[in-house]
């Protein structure tokens, strides 16, 4: 659950590409993350319309992100799902090399 | 002199942005190859800076042309069923399915080495095959309406036969014969010569 979007005022949504403060609601058991930890997590896709300045609108099927650490770089080692193109220009290099498909 | 820098034609794009070298500044120009994508449910040509993609959980993309077909997509209509659709019209016969036309469109994945004259010669083509295709397409439609449009004559012709009298008295027709409507056919202008005399007496 998204706690707060870093860099930004109190009205302000994530996008894609931002980085959020987060906590963890639910955790599949035997990984280093636990329920209630704050972590810090960049969005790669959002069922809100991301808007390309070639006038290419793409929306994804679900809002989802990619825990990391300070640094930027994941804190795992697999990514699900298709990644928005975005990112590789934010420098998140290492979550587009490991994602499957980006779109 | 423009010259572009690390700008292949030959693969495709990788790269959101490519540096275009323009004299001593160094101009940062987005080159995504722009493709005319089909919607999906209608099947229309979605030109660039038009429509929505939609990207679903398995990466599968699909290109909308307007929130009309978007909106049918999200009420999870079947396009096959929709009346106004490509899908619908082609499964039901309405439009033209098979031509050898249709074997220029098909998406080839492998990018071409640029050829000023190969280019030249290919957007000619384009509007060549586009003009005999859609040729094609309205004959089809043509020959299709043929049948009704004969029924729907006969029809109307045996209607005239039987209610003649409603257009013009049969006294007037009789008189003046100049006043005779003008010859559809031979069969039916004699068949109201024939009705007119039992009732002149």
């Amino acid at each position: 659950m998204c706690i707060r979007v870093i860099g930004a005022s109190n009205h302000r949504y994530a996008h894609i590409g931002d980085v959020i403060v987060a906590v963890i609601k639910e955790a599949v058991p035997n990984t280093p993350l636990e329920r209630s930890e704050v972590i810090r997590a960049v969005i790669v896709r959002t069922r809100k319309e991301l808007k390309r300045d070639n006038g290419m609108i793409i929306r994804y099927d679900d809002n989802a992100a990619v825990v990391i650490d300070q640094e930027g770089n994941p804190k795992g080692t697999r990514i699900f799902g298709a990644i928005a193109r975005e990112l590789r220009q934010l420098n998140f290099t290492k979550i587009v090399s490991l994602a499957p498909e980006v779109l | 002199m423009l010259k572009s820098v690390g700008h292949n034609f030959y693969t495709p794009f990788l790269s959101l942005f490519d540096q275009l070298v323009l004299g001593n500044c160094v101009l940062l120009v987005n080159l995504r190859r722009m493709r005319l994508e089909k919607c999906w449910f209608c099947s229309s040509t979605v030109y660039p800076g038009h429509g929505i993609q939609f990207v679903r959980n398995d990466a599968k993309i699909f290109h909308f042309c307007r929130s009309k077909c978007h909106k049918n997509f999200k009420m999870k209509r079947n396009p096959r069923k929709v009346k106004w659709t490509k899908a619908y019209r082609r499964l039901h016969g309405k439009d033209m399915t098979q031509d050898s036309t249709f074997e220029f469109e098909r998406k080839r994945n492998r990018p071409e080495r640029y050829d000023r004259n190969l280019a030249e010669n290919t957007l000619k083509a384009i509007k060549k095959i586009d003009k005999i295709r859609s040729d094609r397409a309205s004959d089809h439609i043509k020959n299709r309406l043929k049948t009704g449009k004969v029924q729907r004559q006969k029809e109307a012709r045996k209607q005239l036969e039987l209610g003649i009298h409603l257009v013009k008295a049969p006294l007037a027709l009789a008189q003046d014969s100049s006043l005779c409507l003008p010859k559809i056919k031979d069969n039916v202008s004699q068949a109201q010569t024939e009705e007119n005399q039992p009732m002149e007496e």
